[in-house]
Protein backbone atom coordinates (compact mmCIF):
# COMPACT_ATOMS: atom_id res chain seq x y z
CA UNK A 1 0.00 0.00 0.00
CA UNK A 2 1.52 3.48 -1.20
CA UNK A 3 1.82 5.92 1.75
CA UNK A 4 -0.45 9.00 1.68
CA UNK A 5 0.29 11.93 -0.66
CA UNK A 6 2.14 14.90 1.62
CA UNK A 7 -0.03 18.03 1.91
CA UNK A 8 2.99 20.34 0.79
CA UNK A 9 3.55 18.00 -2.56
CA UNK A 10 -0.57 18.18 -3.23
CA UNK A 11 -0.20 22.24 -3.18
CA UNK A 12 3.21 22.31 -4.71
CA UNK A 13 1.45 20.74 -7.83
CA UNK A 14 -1.41 23.23 -7.49
CA UNK A 15 1.16 26.42 -7.74
CA UNK A 16 2.59 25.08 -10.67
CA UNK A 17 -0.76 24.24 -12.59
CA UNK A 18 -1.26 27.97 -11.71
CA UNK A 19 1.97 29.47 -13.13
CA UNK A 20 1.26 27.22 -16.27
CA UNK A 21 -2.35 28.75 -16.81
CA UNK A 22 -0.67 32.17 -15.98
CA UNK A 23 2.38 31.73 -18.73
CA UNK A 24 -0.01 29.82 -21.24
CA UNK A 25 -2.34 32.91 -20.73
CA UNK A 26 0.42 35.69 -21.04
CA UNK A 27 1.96 33.86 -24.28
CA UNK A 28 -1.28 33.90 -26.03
CA UNK A 29 -1.68 38.09 -25.11
CA UNK A 30 1.77 38.43 -26.15
CA UNK A 31 0.99 36.78 -29.47
CA UNK A 32 -2.12 38.25 -30.19
CA UNK A 33 -0.14 41.87 -29.81
CA UNK A 34 2.90 41.26 -31.54
CA UNK A 35 1.17 41.77 -35.21
CA UNK A 36 -0.11 38.27 -36.00
CA UNK A 37 -3.51 40.48 -36.08
CA UNK A 38 -4.98 40.45 -39.79
CA UNK A 39 -6.16 44.45 -40.53
CA UNK A 40 -9.49 43.83 -39.84
CA UNK A 41 -9.02 42.66 -36.31
CA UNK A 42 -6.46 45.53 -35.80
CA UNK A 43 -8.49 48.13 -36.99
CA UNK A 44 -11.41 46.17 -34.81
CA UNK A 45 -9.33 46.27 -31.61
CA UNK A 46 -8.12 49.99 -32.72
CA UNK A 47 -11.95 50.98 -33.04
CA UNK A 48 -12.57 49.58 -29.19
CA UNK A 49 -10.24 52.10 -27.93
CA UNK A 50 -11.79 55.26 -29.66
CA UNK A 51 -14.72 57.35 -28.56
CA UNK A 52 -17.83 57.57 -31.19
CA UNK A 53 -17.57 61.58 -31.71
CA UNK A 54 -21.24 61.96 -31.50
CA UNK A 55 -21.99 59.58 -28.52
CA UNK A 56 -21.94 59.97 -24.89
CA UNK A 57 -19.54 57.46 -23.99
CA UNK A 58 -19.56 54.47 -25.90
CA UNK A 59 -16.78 53.24 -28.51
CA UNK A 60 -16.81 53.46 -32.23
CA UNK A 61 -16.95 49.42 -32.29
CA UNK A 62 -20.29 49.64 -30.15
CA UNK A 63 -21.76 52.52 -32.17
CA UNK A 64 -24.17 52.68 -35.11
CA UNK A 65 -23.89 56.23 -35.84
CA UNK A 66 -22.92 57.65 -39.07
CA UNK A 67 -19.87 59.40 -37.37
CA UNK A 68 -18.59 56.32 -36.13
CA UNK A 69 -18.63 54.33 -38.81
CA UNK A 70 -16.97 56.81 -40.75
CA UNK A 71 -13.91 56.54 -37.85
CA UNK A 72 -14.81 52.48 -39.10
CA UNK A 73 -13.54 53.10 -42.05
CA UNK A 74 -10.72 55.88 -41.82
CA UNK A 75 -9.34 53.45 -39.43
CA UNK A 76 -9.31 50.49 -41.63
CA UNK A 77 -7.77 52.20 -44.34
CA UNK A 78 -5.19 53.46 -42.44
CA UNK A 79 -4.20 50.28 -41.14
CA UNK A 80 -4.20 49.04 -44.64
CA UNK A 81 -2.09 51.60 -45.87
CA UNK A 82 0.29 50.28 -42.88
CA UNK A 83 0.29 52.81 -40.71
CA UNK A 84 1.12 51.84 -36.88
CA UNK A 85 -1.50 52.71 -34.12
CA UNK A 86 -0.09 55.46 -32.68
CA UNK A 87 -0.02 57.64 -36.27
CA UNK A 88 -4.06 56.79 -36.52
CA UNK A 89 -4.83 57.56 -33.22
CA UNK A 90 -2.48 60.91 -34.03
CA UNK A 91 -4.31 61.55 -36.87
CA UNK A 92 -7.99 61.45 -35.15
CA UNK A 93 -6.96 63.58 -32.13
CA UNK A 94 -5.52 65.77 -34.86
CA UNK A 95 -8.76 66.54 -35.85
CA UNK A 96 -10.83 65.65 -32.70
CA UNK A 97 -9.13 66.24 -30.16
CA UNK A 98 -7.54 64.08 -27.02
CA UNK A 99 -11.26 62.68 -26.37
CA UNK A 100 -11.36 60.96 -29.12
CA UNK A 101 -9.37 58.40 -27.42
CA UNK A 102 -10.70 56.23 -24.89
CA UNK A 103 -7.64 55.75 -22.67
CA UNK A 104 -6.38 58.95 -21.87
CA UNK A 105 -2.43 59.40 -22.94
CA UNK A 106 0.27 58.92 -20.09
CA UNK A 107 1.49 62.55 -20.39
CA UNK A 108 0.89 65.99 -18.90
CA UNK A 109 -2.79 66.27 -16.52
CA UNK A 110 -4.01 63.32 -17.93
CA UNK A 111 -1.37 61.02 -16.31
CA UNK A 112 -3.04 61.65 -13.29
CA UNK A 113 -6.36 59.54 -14.52
CA UNK A 114 -3.36 56.36 -14.49
CA UNK A 115 -1.21 57.58 -11.38
CA UNK A 116 -3.92 58.66 -9.12
CA UNK A 117 -5.27 55.24 -8.46
CA UNK A 118 -1.76 53.46 -8.60
CA UNK A 119 -0.82 55.55 -6.14
CA UNK A 120 -3.79 55.24 -3.95
CA UNK A 121 -3.80 51.13 -4.53
CA UNK A 122 -0.17 51.41 -3.10
CA UNK A 123 -0.87 53.66 -0.14
CA UNK A 124 -4.09 51.25 0.78
CA UNK A 125 -1.68 48.06 0.76
CA UNK A 126 0.96 49.89 2.71
CA UNK A 127 -1.58 51.09 5.20
CA UNK A 128 -3.05 47.80 5.97
CA UNK A 129 0.46 46.00 5.54
CA UNK A 130 1.16 48.77 8.23
CA UNK A 131 -1.51 47.72 10.40
CA UNK A 132 -1.19 43.57 10.14
CA UNK A 133 2.39 44.38 11.04
CA UNK A 134 1.49 46.49 13.98
CA UNK A 135 -1.25 43.81 15.03
CA UNK A 136 1.54 41.49 15.38
CA UNK A 137 4.29 43.11 16.67
CA UNK A 138 4.30 42.06 20.54
CA UNK A 139 4.05 44.74 22.65
CA UNK A 140 6.61 45.80 24.83
CA UNK A 141 5.38 48.03 27.82
CA UNK A 142 8.27 49.75 30.12
CA UNK A 143 7.55 49.78 34.13
CA UNK A 144 9.52 52.75 35.23
CA UNK A 145 10.52 52.87 38.85
CA UNK A 146 7.50 55.41 39.68
CA UNK A 147 5.52 52.99 38.63
CA UNK A 148 6.94 50.06 40.57
CA UNK A 149 6.76 52.38 43.55
CA UNK A 150 2.98 53.01 43.06
CA UNK A 151 2.14 49.10 42.68
CA UNK A 152 3.90 48.82 45.88
CA UNK A 153 1.79 51.21 47.85
CA UNK A 154 -0.92 50.75 46.34
CA UNK A 155 -0.39 46.24 47.51
CA UNK A 156 1.30 47.96 50.77
CA UNK A 157 -1.99 49.74 51.31
CA UNK A 158 -4.50 46.70 50.58
CA UNK A 159 -2.72 44.83 52.85
CA UNK A 160 -2.91 47.34 55.66
CA UNK A 161 -6.72 47.45 55.21
CA UNK A 162 -7.51 44.10 56.08
CA UNK A 163 -8.33 43.04 52.37
CA UNK A 164 -7.27 39.65 51.33
CA UNK A 165 -3.89 39.28 49.50
CA UNK A 166 -4.26 38.92 45.58
CA UNK A 167 -0.84 36.81 45.72
CA UNK A 168 -3.06 33.92 47.52
CA UNK A 169 -1.97 32.16 50.62
CA UNK B 1 -77.07 57.83 20.42
CA UNK B 2 -74.36 56.65 17.89
CA UNK B 3 -70.51 56.69 18.75
CA UNK B 4 -69.31 57.82 15.76
CA UNK B 5 -67.45 60.55 15.86
CA UNK B 6 -66.62 63.32 12.92
CA UNK B 7 -63.40 62.00 12.30
CA UNK B 8 -64.22 58.42 11.87
CA UNK B 9 -67.77 59.02 10.32
CA UNK B 10 -67.86 56.72 6.99
CA UNK B 11 -67.05 58.48 3.86
CA UNK B 12 -64.65 61.64 5.87
CA UNK B 13 -61.37 59.31 5.15
CA UNK B 14 -62.39 59.05 1.77
CA UNK B 15 -63.47 62.39 1.37
CA UNK B 16 -60.08 64.03 2.67
CA UNK B 17 -58.23 61.01 -0.24
CA UNK B 18 -59.85 62.53 -2.59
CA UNK B 19 -59.47 66.22 -1.34
CA UNK B 20 -55.82 65.40 -1.20
CA UNK B 21 -55.16 64.14 -4.39
CA UNK B 22 -56.89 66.82 -5.95
CA UNK B 23 -54.25 69.09 -4.26
CA UNK B 24 -51.21 66.96 -5.46
CA UNK B 25 -53.07 66.52 -9.14
CA UNK B 26 -53.03 70.74 -9.00
CA UNK B 27 -49.89 71.09 -7.56
CA UNK B 28 -48.03 68.74 -10.47
CA UNK B 29 -50.25 70.64 -13.26
CA UNK B 30 -48.72 73.81 -12.06
CA UNK B 31 -45.07 72.65 -12.65
CA UNK B 32 -45.95 70.95 -15.31
CA UNK B 33 -47.82 74.33 -16.98
CA UNK B 34 -44.28 76.58 -15.79
CA UNK B 35 -42.02 74.11 -17.45
CA UNK B 36 -44.06 74.24 -20.81
CA UNK B 37 -43.77 77.79 -20.38
CA UNK B 38 -40.44 77.98 -19.57
CA UNK B 39 -39.22 75.75 -22.35
CA UNK B 40 -41.57 77.16 -25.31
CA UNK B 41 -40.34 80.94 -24.47
CA UNK B 42 -36.59 79.88 -24.27
CA UNK B 43 -34.46 81.40 -26.96
CA UNK B 44 -33.34 78.94 -29.63
CA UNK B 45 -29.56 77.72 -28.93
CA UNK B 46 -27.10 79.90 -30.14
CA UNK B 47 -23.90 79.34 -31.59
CA UNK B 48 -20.82 79.39 -29.84
CA UNK B 49 -17.22 79.33 -30.82
CA UNK B 50 -15.67 76.34 -29.43
CA UNK B 51 -12.00 74.47 -29.61
CA UNK B 52 -11.28 72.47 -32.71
CA UNK B 53 -7.49 71.42 -33.12
CA UNK B 54 -7.84 72.37 -36.75
CA UNK B 55 -7.40 75.99 -35.23
CA UNK B 56 -4.50 77.95 -36.92
CA UNK B 57 -4.07 75.12 -39.17
CA UNK B 58 -4.67 74.37 -43.10
CA UNK B 59 -8.19 74.05 -43.49
CA UNK B 60 -8.26 70.44 -44.58
CA UNK B 61 -9.72 70.20 -48.36
CA UNK B 62 -12.76 69.73 -49.43
CA UNK B 63 -13.38 68.85 -53.15
CA UNK B 64 -16.34 66.39 -54.82
CA UNK B 65 -19.78 66.75 -55.98
CA UNK B 66 -22.48 69.08 -54.91
CA UNK B 67 -25.75 68.57 -54.42
CA UNK B 68 -26.88 69.94 -57.76
CA UNK B 69 -24.04 67.54 -59.49
CA UNK B 70 -21.22 70.46 -60.26
CA UNK B 71 -18.32 69.83 -59.35
CA UNK B 72 -16.61 71.75 -56.01
CA UNK B 73 -13.18 72.43 -55.21
CA UNK B 74 -12.58 74.59 -51.85
CA UNK B 75 -9.06 75.61 -53.21
CA UNK B 76 -11.02 77.53 -55.83
CA UNK B 77 -12.16 80.53 -53.35
CA UNK B 78 -8.69 80.70 -51.53
CA UNK B 79 -8.52 84.63 -51.27
CA UNK B 80 -11.63 85.45 -49.55
CA UNK B 81 -13.22 84.13 -46.28
CA UNK B 82 -14.93 80.81 -46.41
CA UNK B 83 -17.83 79.59 -44.21
CA UNK B 84 -18.28 76.05 -44.13
CA UNK B 85 -21.42 74.70 -42.40
CA UNK B 86 -21.72 71.20 -41.94
CA UNK B 87 -25.25 70.19 -41.64
CA UNK B 88 -27.81 67.56 -42.16
CA UNK B 89 -31.74 67.51 -43.50
CA UNK B 90 -32.88 65.72 -40.29
CA UNK B 91 -31.14 68.49 -37.98
CA UNK B 92 -33.63 70.70 -36.11
CA UNK B 93 -30.77 73.36 -35.53
CA UNK B 94 -30.02 72.69 -38.94
CA UNK B 95 -33.47 73.69 -40.22
CA UNK B 96 -33.32 76.69 -37.20
CA UNK B 97 -30.47 77.88 -39.21
CA UNK B 98 -31.18 77.53 -42.89
CA UNK B 99 -32.85 80.65 -43.37
CA UNK B 100 -30.24 82.42 -41.79
CA UNK B 101 -27.89 80.98 -43.99
CA UNK B 102 -29.82 81.75 -47.03
CA UNK B 103 -29.53 85.77 -45.79
CA UNK B 104 -26.55 85.16 -45.50
CA UNK B 105 -25.27 84.25 -48.20
CA UNK B 106 -27.35 86.75 -50.57
CA UNK B 107 -25.69 89.74 -48.57
CA UNK B 108 -22.50 88.31 -49.24
CA UNK B 109 -22.66 86.99 -52.83
CA UNK B 110 -23.55 90.64 -53.80
CA UNK B 111 -20.74 92.17 -51.33
CA UNK B 112 -18.58 89.56 -52.88
CA UNK B 113 -15.96 89.14 -49.77
CA UNK B 114 -17.32 86.09 -48.03
CA UNK B 115 -18.38 82.38 -49.60
CA UNK B 116 -20.60 80.12 -48.02
CA UNK B 117 -20.23 76.50 -48.75
CA UNK B 118 -22.74 73.80 -47.21
CA UNK B 119 -21.33 69.66 -46.36
CA UNK B 120 -24.23 67.76 -45.85
CA UNK B 121 -23.01 65.12 -43.59
CA UNK B 122 -23.57 62.89 -40.66
CA UNK B 123 -25.66 59.78 -42.26
CA UNK B 124 -28.08 62.24 -44.16
CA UNK B 125 -29.71 60.90 -47.11
CA UNK B 126 -28.64 63.24 -50.45
CA UNK B 127 -32.16 63.00 -51.70
CA UNK B 128 -33.55 64.82 -48.29
CA UNK B 129 -30.82 67.26 -48.04
CA UNK B 130 -31.57 67.99 -52.00
CA UNK B 131 -35.18 68.73 -51.17
CA UNK B 132 -34.31 70.48 -47.85
CA UNK B 133 -31.52 72.86 -49.66
CA UNK B 134 -34.47 73.60 -52.37
CA UNK B 135 -37.25 74.56 -49.76
CA UNK B 136 -35.09 76.65 -48.33
CA UNK B 137 -33.92 78.11 -51.23
CA UNK B 138 -30.01 77.40 -50.82
CA UNK B 139 -27.76 78.67 -53.53
CA UNK B 140 -24.29 77.99 -52.32
CA UNK B 141 -22.62 74.51 -53.10
CA UNK B 142 -23.61 72.12 -50.44
CA UNK B 143 -21.72 69.11 -50.97
CA UNK B 144 -22.38 65.04 -50.40
CA UNK B 145 -19.71 63.96 -48.25
CA UNK B 146 -19.93 59.91 -48.66
CA UNK B 147 -18.80 57.83 -46.24
CA UNK B 148 -18.40 61.31 -43.98
CA UNK B 149 -15.06 61.66 -44.74
CA UNK B 150 -14.96 65.24 -45.59
CA UNK B 151 -16.88 65.67 -41.48
CA UNK B 152 -14.42 63.42 -40.34
CA UNK B 153 -11.63 65.38 -41.60
CA UNK B 154 -13.12 68.54 -39.85
CA UNK B 155 -13.46 66.49 -37.03
CA UNK B 156 -17.30 66.96 -36.57
CA UNK B 157 -19.42 65.56 -34.15
CA UNK B 158 -22.70 66.85 -34.38
CA UNK B 159 -24.17 69.05 -36.63
CA UNK B 160 -24.84 71.93 -37.16
CA UNK B 161 -20.92 72.97 -37.04
CA UNK B 162 -20.13 75.79 -38.29
CA UNK B 163 -16.10 76.59 -39.79
CA UNK B 164 -14.59 80.19 -40.89
CA UNK B 165 -11.65 79.91 -42.94
CA UNK B 166 -9.53 83.09 -44.03
CA UNK B 167 -8.30 83.63 -47.34
CA UNK B 168 -4.99 82.38 -46.72
CA UNK B 169 -6.50 79.02 -45.77
CA UNK B 170 -6.73 78.73 -42.30
CA UNK B 171 -8.99 77.68 -39.89
CA UNK B 172 -9.70 80.82 -37.42
CA UNK B 173 -12.67 79.32 -35.90
CA UNK B 174 -15.47 77.06 -35.30
CA UNK B 175 -18.66 77.25 -34.19
CA UNK B 176 -21.44 74.87 -32.94
CA UNK B 177 -25.35 74.94 -32.85
CA UNK B 178 -26.88 76.82 -35.44
CA UNK B 179 -25.96 80.61 -36.38
CA UNK B 180 -27.22 84.13 -37.55
CA UNK B 181 -26.76 86.49 -39.83
CA UNK B 182 -25.59 88.47 -37.30
CA UNK B 183 -23.31 85.85 -35.71
CA UNK B 184 -21.17 85.41 -38.61
CA UNK B 185 -20.72 88.95 -39.59
CA UNK B 186 -19.70 89.41 -36.21
CA UNK B 187 -17.21 86.99 -36.45
CA UNK B 188 -16.33 87.57 -39.59
CA UNK B 189 -15.58 91.49 -38.37
CA UNK B 190 -13.78 90.26 -35.50
CA UNK B 191 -11.78 87.79 -37.68
CA UNK B 192 -10.82 90.95 -40.06
CA UNK B 193 -9.36 93.36 -37.44
CA UNK B 194 -7.53 90.59 -35.50
CA UNK B 195 -5.69 90.99 -39.51
CA UNK B 196 -6.43 87.14 -39.62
Amino acid sequence: MSPPPRPWAASGLVWVALALVLAGALAFSVARSSGTLTPSERAAALDADLKCPSCESISVADSTAATAASVRQVVLARVRQGQSDQQIEQFLVSRYGPSILLRPPVSGLTALVWVVPLLAGAGGLGGLGLFFWRRRRPVVVGVTAADRALVERALAEDAGGGAPSRSGP
Amino acid sequence: MSDVTPDTAPGVGARRGRHRARWIAGFVLVVLAALVGLLATRPPATATEVYTPLLGKPAPGISGKTLAGARFDLAADKGRWVVVNFFASWCPPCQEEEPELVSFAFQHRSAGDAALVGVDCCGDATSSARDFEASAGATWPALVDPGGQIALQYGVRDPPETFLISPSGEVVAHFDSGVTVAFLDQQLTAARAAGL
